[in-house]
């Protein structure tokens, strides 16, 4: 039984999203942004509000395909779709892109040429070394983001409110790192799918509300006994997972635990903590220091910014380090790994990651469409007869 | 008038002694053995590349000799019937050999990747080495009729859901199409995600490899309207970025050759390649103003300004004559396709080439091109320092900044050359194509009012199918009926 019900989290949303409504009819300003690059903490010290987009769905993915081609990827074409029937969407006043992959660098010219809805495309170099000229032109975009995001609000973006979202976000990341860590346990209460969930409320709650919300997660997990039961430990891979993909995740763990992800939309959001001024970088992987401190806020979000691994990355090497760390650390004996079709920069990797992690891997390749869920759920459970 | 225009039209097509070419034609595969047979065995032992005299470095070879070695599209095309379109087509066939004897003397070959243009000017400044594109494989399985690099490639990882661009992993798994290279600079950022996750598994074939990053052109900003439009200041901020990342290039570049690079080499450099720039730039004005030369041959011109074919000073020497032979048909008003052959622009390049032979054929004569390679298009600034220069020309790319960019480029051109249409090629799967063909489509359409045709190029194939034959003459019809 899960630890959560799941229409408890979609009250939740819904009553977020009406204080959103009610927000904006008082002249808050709703940013959209669809990736762990996205500063939020710029976003919410220009006063505006952050709202992850986040949904797919098959009924969006078919509306999508009025503006995009087939061969978008389906986040894309289901992104699209949204603006025309999700009401968070629809709140939507302007959009925080960054070019990550190629699909996504080119969505915000759709979105503002057919939705006429302001795009700020923020450039994030492709390139993951960190050079100084490299951090310095990442550091100038977020400049520019500050500027027009003050531009919006007419509010600036000043230090002393960047520190203290800094701060707020960094408390948000090790609650959730608490929560993730407890399915370092055999058996662990919380699920995959209702870590999800949790992610997804926090993000769309912001940090004050979210952290009330997983302290209590906490202290239900704590209250439970663990079952006695032995299943096998699976990590979750590939393009981003939206929420209307725990399907999925309830069709895998019907017979497994997922214990940990690779996921944009998962751990890779907080996995480390942005520095503090003079604090050094707080890696919760490895306990590695991937990011220097010191520096004024923003010099120190361009350094974390820039050092997240994704598999759009040249080279994705530290994204590669960060899943087998993972697979190590949470006893992982399988990964499913679910890409979207005409995801390259997760399709291509498919082969190598699984060469590298040396576990076996299920690769689902598919759309947001529901008329092929039994042919993935045969998939699924041949699979885990297979561990 | 007239002899402003031979100004203009600089060249002389009596430039070869021994030989004349016929009246200006496109002539298929069989034709072009028959019009070999007549050129005279002087004339073949003129060419060489690498600017020697070496029996192992002739070129001039007909079709025929690469279709034997397993170039079977060749039969398909149809060929300009000049004797510098004929080196022309010896010369870029030949390349693999080319590239193989670059290594067997002594050069060192360095694999330039992404970027389409900008970096094999740095490479080529430096003596001894030759860049070359393994991203121009693309055209291979195309030309071969074989999916012997797609099956390569899809064995390690990328299957067919994406852009041809893949049979360039399967060629560096083969050790066959070119050597493998002393080092691999591999540039990404704003670009293709294919070829960017090709460039990643390519890795593990490169020993040595570089990373070089393309800045996104800022043209999408909230308010910031400076910004925008690729504003001064964010230009030069680009410019100075790439700058960097070009000095990277260079330094890697003293590490493997031991040569301690010059500015005076450099800008050598930049002046080799704008000669080069240049003359392409008039023979698209003679090839599109004039119908001087056909689309086909044009494709392999406007490529040429990548990496030269991997001899610049030939292919110079190449495009001179080609310059010469097509200055002259204009000056004396022959043409290669008739005059009033339908006026179409073509944006992304066909895979298979048999494309633009089939729409010339089909009575369209393509007079305006986006290839993906406007970078590779402009002229630098030969008055500022050579990494300025070089990347201040790269600005102008076509995949770093918005589709709607690439679409002014194509509107541009169109309203210039009074275009009734406009094709997209695309690609199934290709990151780009999915996202912006169907913008470039829509905007193209609203500003000039012109009927656009979209479509994806089948996988490598002997035939166009009969589907897309039949929407390339419908679309066809469609601009005949609007004169």
């Amino acid at each position: 039984m899960e630890l959560i019900p799941r229409v408890t989290f979609e009250q939740i949303r819904w009553e977020r999203l009406e204080e959103i409504a009610a927000e904006r009819r008082k002249g808050a300003k709703v940013i959209g942004y669809f990736c762990i690059y996205a500063p939020v903490e710029i976003v919410e010290a220009a006063g505006a509000i952050p709202v992850r987009l986040m949904r797919g769905g098959q009924a969006a993915e078919e509306a999508g395909e009025r503006y995009l081609r087939a061969d978008a990827c389906s986040f894309c074409s289901a992104c699209m779709g949204n603006f025309d029937l999700d009401p968070a969407y629809k709140q939507v006043d302007a959009v925080l892109a960054v070019n990550t992959c190629d699909m996504m660098r080119r969505l915000p010219e759709s979105i503002e040429n057919h939705f006429g809805i302001p795009v700020f495309q923020l450039y994030m170099p492709r390139t993951s070394e960190p050079l100084p000229h490299r951090v310095a032109e990442f550091r100038r975009q977020l400049d520019i983001l500050a500027a027009d995001l003050a531009g919006l609000t007419g509010r600036s973006v000043s230090d002393e409110r960047l520190e203290s979202e800094i701060a707020a976000f960094n408390h948000l990341r090790a609650m959730l790192r608490q929560a993730n860590d407890t399915r370092r346990a055999n058996s662990p209460l919380l699920s995959g799918s209702t870590t999800l969930d949790l992610t997804a409320t926090a993000w769309l709650l912001g940090p004050v509300k979210a952290i009330s919300l997983i302290d209590e997660v906490l202290r239900m997990v704590a209250a439970r006994p663990r079952p006695e039961t032995q299943r096998p430990r699976l990590m979750l891979g590939g393009s981003m997972l939206t929420e209307d993909d725990r399907w999925l995740l309830d069709l895998v763990e019907e017979k497994a635990d997922i214990v940990t992800d690779i996921l944009c939309t998962g751990t890779r959001w907080f996995a480390e903590d942005v520095p503090g001024g003079g604090e050094s970088g707080n890696g919760e992987v490895g306990g590695q220091e991937r990011v220097r401190s010191d520096g004024n806020p923003l010099d120190r979000l361009a350094r974390f910014y820039f050092s997240r691994p994704c598999m759009h990355r040249r080279p994705n090497t530290d994204l590669h380090t960060y899943a087998e760390e993972l697979v190590r650390e949470f006893r992982v004996q399988g990964l499913v790994y679910k890409t979207l079709l005409y995801c390259d920069p997760w399709n291509f990797e498919a082969r190598r990651l699984q060469e590298a992690l040396g576990i076996p891997i299920l690769h689902l390749d598919t759309d947001y469409s529901t008329e092929n869920r039994e042919q993935m759920r045969t998939r699924v459970e041949a699979f885990l007869e297979t561990l | 008038m007239k002899a402003e225009r031979d100004r203009e039209i600089k060249g002389s097509r009596d430039q070869v002694p021994g030989w004349a070419d016929p009246k200006s034609a496109r002539v298929t595969f069989d034709q072009w053995l028959d019009l070999f047979d007549r050129v005279p065995d002087e004339l073949i032992e003129r060419y060489h590349y690498y600017g020697n005299g070496e029996a192992w470095s002739k070129y001039l070879f007909p079709p025929q000799t690469f279709s034997i070695y397993g170039a079977r599209h060749l039969r398909r095309l149809k060929f300009d019937n000049s004797l510098a379109a004929l080196r022309m087509w010896g010369f870029v066939q030949n390349e693999t050999e080319r590239l193989f004897r670059a290594r067997q003397t002594g050069r060192r070959v360095i694999a330039t990747m992404g970027d389409l243009g900008a970096v094999p000017v740095i490479v080529n400044s430096f003596p001894g080495c030759v860049a070359f594109y393994p991203d121009c494989i693309w055209w291979t399985p195309f030309v071969m009729e074989s999916r012997v690099l797609f099956d390569a490639a899809a064995e390690l990882g990328i299957g067919d859901a994406t852009c041809f661009s893949r049979a360039a992993l399967g060629a560096f798994s083969k050790h066959s199409y070119f050597p493998d290279p002393d080092l691999v600079i591999a540039s990404t950022g704003a670009s293709c995600d294919d070829y960017s996750g090709v460039e990643q598994l390519v890795e593990s074939f490169a020993p040595d490899m570089l990373w070089v990053e393309e800045p996104l052109r800022g043209e999408c900003r909230m308010s910031n309207d400076e910004c925008r439009m690729g504003g001064a200041s964010e230009r030069q901020a680009l410019i100075e970025f790439l700058k960097r990342e070009y000095e990277r290039v260079v330094e890697r570049m003293e590490k493997l050759t031991g040569h301690a690079i010059t500015e005076v080499e450099l800008r050598e450099g930049v002046r080799r390649a704008n000669r080069v720039r240049n003359l392409v730039a008039r023979l698209r004005d003679l090839a599109f103003r004039h119908a001087a030369l056909a689309a086909l041959e044009m494709m392999v011109v406007e490529f040429g300004n990548l990496h030269y074919y991997s001899d610049m000073g030939e292919w110079t020497a190449v495009l001179e004559h080609l310059l010469g032979t097509a200055g002259g048909r204009a000056r004396e008003g022959e043409r290669v396709l008739p005059e009033d052959a339908l006026r179409v622009v073509w944006v992304t390049p066909p895979a298979d080439p048999l494309l633009l032979t089939y729409v010339e054929d089909a009575g369209a004569r393509v007079m305006g091109t986006e290839y993906v390679i406007n970078q590779a298009l402009e002229i630098m600034d030969e008055s500022k320092p050579p990494l300025e220069a070089i990347a201040e020309s790269f600005m102008a790319a076509s995949l770093i900044g918005t589709s709607g960019q690439r679409a002014k480029s194509v509107i541009r051109q169109a309203r210039e050359r009074q275009a009734e249409g406009v094709i997209i090629s695309g690609i199934l799967g290709g990151s780009h194509c999915a996202m912006e063909t169907r913008l470039i489509s829509d905007i193209v359409k609203q500003e000039l009012d012109l009927p656009a045709l979209e479509f994806d190029v089948a996988p490598a194939s002997n035939e166009i199918g009969r589907q897309l034959q039949t929407r390339i003459d419908a679309f066809l019809e469609v601009l005949r009926s609007r004169r």
